[in-house]
């Protein structure tokens, strides 16, 4: 592993058993992330992007295959340990938003420093700065409700960069936005790049996944192609 | 017994008094003294077989005392007002008791007894059962008769409205519970119902759905609920059974009781569903479907 | 953002299902802490009833059972044995007897007490006037009456008259003696209406035409400080074995062990249903709330936020409904008391002193301790769900559906 390997995937499968019998959601798939990658994949419904995602993000385990953050095996990790990763390290988009209704804008970008310990003076700079960077330091006292789609999915990702992560990973961000609005946060992702964080974009929208430095495409569980000039694998 | 005009009526004496079981053989050794019956406590307490001959006196000393044989056990009447009292008790006929208990120096107390309890032949009429008493205390100004029907200052009138209160107490804690979680379901439903207004149901269409739906949750509910309060009384009855020695019924979930249940649970849950959904019907459609 | 803070606004948010919520628990919390205050209310208040009258030892005659009326005899001997004890400040004897006032259709039923001590040695309070030790007018004897009594017979202090005493086990008909009201007094040992009237011995003999035998119903002994009620009984019961000396400890002691263990029955069965109740009841509405919520959940998780941190907020949600629930029970448990206790009273022959439910602060521990493990109980199946949930398959779960 490289200095600037973020996260290194080898041979992953996910093998979901259902009563009806197992799924094969991913089929043997690797990939490396590095520092400065923008990476989109795309794929038909069901073909596993969500599930490589999730394996990526320390969500969830492979049934085999290896993934290693940061030089660390992330299977050989306890549940806390691969959670402080995910609270430090890596960020998480959803195409649902999921931001805490219960709380305003503000609150939800700093929920992530309290949990990182980061002291009171340091999470008012941060969320402050966040919400500039996402330009909605006027809807900071606003609910999740009393914002639009849109609005909520750029709260979204100013969360997930609370803490600085490495690595951002993004599923389906712009799929519950009209194609305008999805514009909107695709700028925002590239800036987001362009400011140095890593992202994995999980996408069927072709001109989001247009932006990315790499694409891949994944069909029945695997990856398929890949961009060469990246030096990413993909079997 | 003569008849008061206007009843017929039949009565029964009763005294009642402390004896003191000295002892008790289980052979004759004498002329057969007379029968008496013990309840299944004394039996039990006191290591008695039926066929055992007993000495009663009035007192410890042995005043009076007589030879009993025990010619049967029964179970004594569970008295609700003393269930808690070991019944350590015989029967014995009249003339035999005041054998033991009356006193030679009153000749009164040889013809003197607790009580008398007299059934009339038109009883199930309480009005003039109490006319009866009234004019039975009329007659004998120093003896105090009254209708064992009035039901006024009876105790399991109180304790019954006791239980009443505790039961419209726990009903209205219950309703608010399940208001709240009527709420919770009628807000996962929100979107559903936002898009059924989108389309052009009418509220009315809705919340008949609801309220049928409601319907056949809260019967089947309260018909469980009776289930499990019937399967309870008898958890209820044998506990208390074995805690006082008494075959007194404690619970009783009568056919009246289980469809007084069901007459307030259904209301209730129909209610509390409707009045959720119709919270959430007030609402704007453009609120319902907006995340 | 503390756990706390964020269960805070949750409760805030879904401000509708909160508010129910901590209505259904103040209102069985209410019923829990009533029968708390039930399972010994009757005791405690035996024990203030009898602690607050002037004497602290009952002899009673007979089987030896402290709440008996087993007449005793040659009182009057008996009373001057007792008295004579060092240990012993006080005694007084008492007989009861049936009796009517007035004739006709509105003659009324009273029970008839003879004291031997003017004053009764604390088993009535007086109301209004006197008590017996005015001197009698003439050949009137001083009486105090019941106060409902005197309302019905309209009778105040210095009215007379006329009573007729009842003898069960005697075909005689007892001659009408006048009694003069000296007092209106409370009887709390007697029941709500009942008609009471209590004069002095002479009084009671002369109710009995002059003639009565040397017995008393209760005989009643104040002890001397010095020595207590514990020494003076066991004096007394060393002097005269034929008879039976309680202190107020023992005659409370036993009624708590046969008096009414009904109630305390149903208090610990009521105590116990109403605890599973409110948690069953705060327990399902907590796990509808979290399985509400699995997509947020699983997002906190996915964004890293702890297990811990998660638990913790389940269960300070937990413990605001129980708690805020909790402390609106009291103020309501007491207004339940006032209502469950008047209809208790009603029963019949029940002393009009006593009461059912009587607060002291046992109760209100145990209310706060039974709330607490509520809380946390009830929180537990919620918090497991939402710390183990699968956070992947949530996820996509949210998404699909």
């Amino acid at each position: 592993m490289t200095a600037a390997e973020i996260v290194v995937a080898k041979n992953l499968t996910r093998v979901f058993p259902m009563s009806a019998g197992p799924v094969t959601a991913v089929r043997d798939a690797s990939l490396r992330m590095e520092r400065g990658d923008y990476l989109a994949i795309g794929g038909p419904s069901g073909c596993g992007k969500s599930t490589l995602l999730h394996l990526l993000g320390c969500v969830d385990t492979p049934t085999s295959g290896t993934v290693t953050f940061e030089g660390r095996d992330v299977g050989a990790l306890s549940d806390s340990e691969r959670g402080r990763i995910r609270l430090t390290r890596i960020g998480f988009v959803f195409q649902r938003f999921f931001l805490l209704p219960m709380l305003t804008a503000w609150e939800n970008i700093e929920l992530p420093q309290s949990e990182a310990g980061v002291p009171a003076a340091g999470r008012r700079e941060r969320t402050r700065a966040l919400l500039e960077y996402v330009e909605l330091s006027h809807r900071a006292d606003h609910l999740p409700s009393q914002l639009s789609g849109g609005e909520m999915q750029r709260v979204a990702v100013a969360r997930a960069l609370a803490n600085r992560p490495a690595l951002l990973l993004a599923d389906e961000p712009t799929g519950e936005l009209d194609e305008e609005t999805g514009e909107h946060i695709a700028a925002l992702f590239d800036r987001v790049h362009a400011d140095g964080t890593a992202i994995v974009l999980v996408t069927h929208n072709a001109a989001l996944a247009a932006r990315a430095k790499q694409r891949l495409a994944m069909r029945s569980g695997a990856l398929e192609g890949g961009a060469r000039d990246s030096g990413l694998d993909a079997r | 017994m003569r008849s008061l005009p206007g009843f017929g009526a039949r009565g029964s004496l009763l005294a009642g008094w402390l004896l003191v079981l000295l002892a008790s053989t289980s052979a004759f050794a004498d002329s057969a003294p007379a029968d008496i019956l013990v309840s299944r406590q004394l039996l039990a307490k006191a290591h008695l077989s039926i066929g055992d001959v007993v000495t009663l006196a009035a007192d410890s000393s042995g005043t009076r005392a007589r030879r009993f044989r025990v010619a049967g056990v029964y179970e004594p009447t569970p008295d609700p007002m003393r269930f808690n009292v070991e019944r350590i008790e015989a029967r014995l006929h009249l003339d035999d008791l005041l054998q033991i208990t009356a006193d030679p120096a009153n000749p009164a107390s040889a013809d003197a007894v607790s009580v008398i309890n007299v059934g009339l032949q038109n009883a199930s009429d309480p009005a003039s059962v109490r006319s009866f008493a009234r004019t039975l205390s009329a007659r004998t100004p120093f003896i105090y008769s009254e209708s064992t029907r009035d039901s006024d200052n009876y105790t399991f009138v109180v304790i019954d409205r006791f239980h009443a209160a505790i039961a419209a107490v726990t009903v209205i804690g219950s309703t608010a519970f399940l208001l709240a979680l009527m709420v919770i379901r009628a807000e996962e439903r929100k979107e559903t119902v936002g898009v059924l207004r989108l389309i052009g149901i009418s509220r009315k269409t809705i919340m008949t759905e609801v309220v049928v739906e409601g319907l056949l949750v809260a019967i089947a509910g309260a018909a469980v609920g009776v289930l499990i309060a019937a399967g309870a009384q008898s958890s209820v009855n044998r506990f208390f059974q074995a805690r006082y020695d008494t075959t007194l019924i404690f619970m009783r979930i009568s056919a009246r009781i289980a469809l007084r249940s069901i007459a307030v649970a259904v209301p209730v849950g129909v209610a509390a569903g409707a009045v959720a959904s119709w919270t959430l019907l007030r609402r704007g459609t453009s609120a319902l479907v907006r995340r | 953002m503390t756990a706390f803070a964020l269960a805070w606004r949750t409760a805030r948010r879904y401000r509708a299902r909160a508010v129910l919520a901590v209505v259904g628990v103040a209102v069985i919390g209410a019923l829990n802490f009533d029968m708390l205050l039930l399972s010994h209310g009757l005791m405690l208040s035996f024990a203030d009833l009898i602690n607050s009258t002037g004497y602290d030892i009952r002899i009673a005659g007979g089987t030896g059972l402290a709440l008996s009326r087993t007449p005793l005899d040659n009182s009057t001997a008996l009373m001057n044995e007792i008295a004579a004890l060092p240990q012993v400040e006080a005694v007084a004897a008492m007989r009861t007897a049936d009796a009517v006032i007035g004739k006709g259709r509105g003659a009324q039923q009273a029970e008839l007490i003879g004291s031997s001590d003017a004053g009764g040695l604390g088993i009535w309070k007086p109301v209004s006037g006197a008590d017996l030790s005015a001197p009698p007018n003439g050949a009137v004897a001083p009486a105090v009456i019941s106060r409902p009594l005197s309302d019905l017979l309209h009778l105040t202090p210095g009215a007379v008259f006329t009573l007729r005493a009842r003898i069960g086990d005697s075909l005689s008909a007892m001659p009408a003696v006048s009694l003069r009201v000296a007092g209106v007094a409370e009887f709390p040992f007697e029941s709500q209406q009942a008609a009471i009237v209590a004069t002095t011995m002479e009084g009671f003999r002369a109710a009995h035409g002059g003639v009565l035998n040397d017995q008393a119903t209760f005989m009643f002994a104040r002890s001397r400080r010095s020595a207590g009620p514990d020494a003076a009984a066991a004096a007394i019961n060393r002097l005269r074995p034929d008879v039976h000396a309680f202190s107020n400890e023992q005659v409370i002691a036993n009624f708590g062990r046969n008096a009414f263990t009904y109630f305390r029955q149903i208090s610990i069965v009521l105590s116990t249903t109403t605890g599973v109740f409110s948690f069953l009841l705060v327990a399902t509405l907590l796990t509808v709330s979290v399985n509400q919520r699995l997509g947020e959940v699983a997002a906190l998780r996915a964004l890293g936020i702890a297990r811990r941190r998660i638990a913790a907020t389940l269960l300070w949600e937990s413990a605001l409904l129980v708690g805020i629930g909790g402390l609106f029970a009291l103020p309501l448990g007491e207004l339940l008391a006032l209502v469950l206790d008047r209809i208790l009273r009603g029963m019949p022959g029940l002393p009009s002193g006593l009461h059912f439910f009587v607060f002291e602060p046992r109760s209100l521990a145990l209310h706060a301790a039974v709330l607490a493990a509520t809380a946390l109980v009830a929180a537990m199946y919620p918090v497991w769900l939402a710390v183990k949930l699968p956070i992947a398959q949530t996820l996509r779960q949210e998404v699909v559906s």
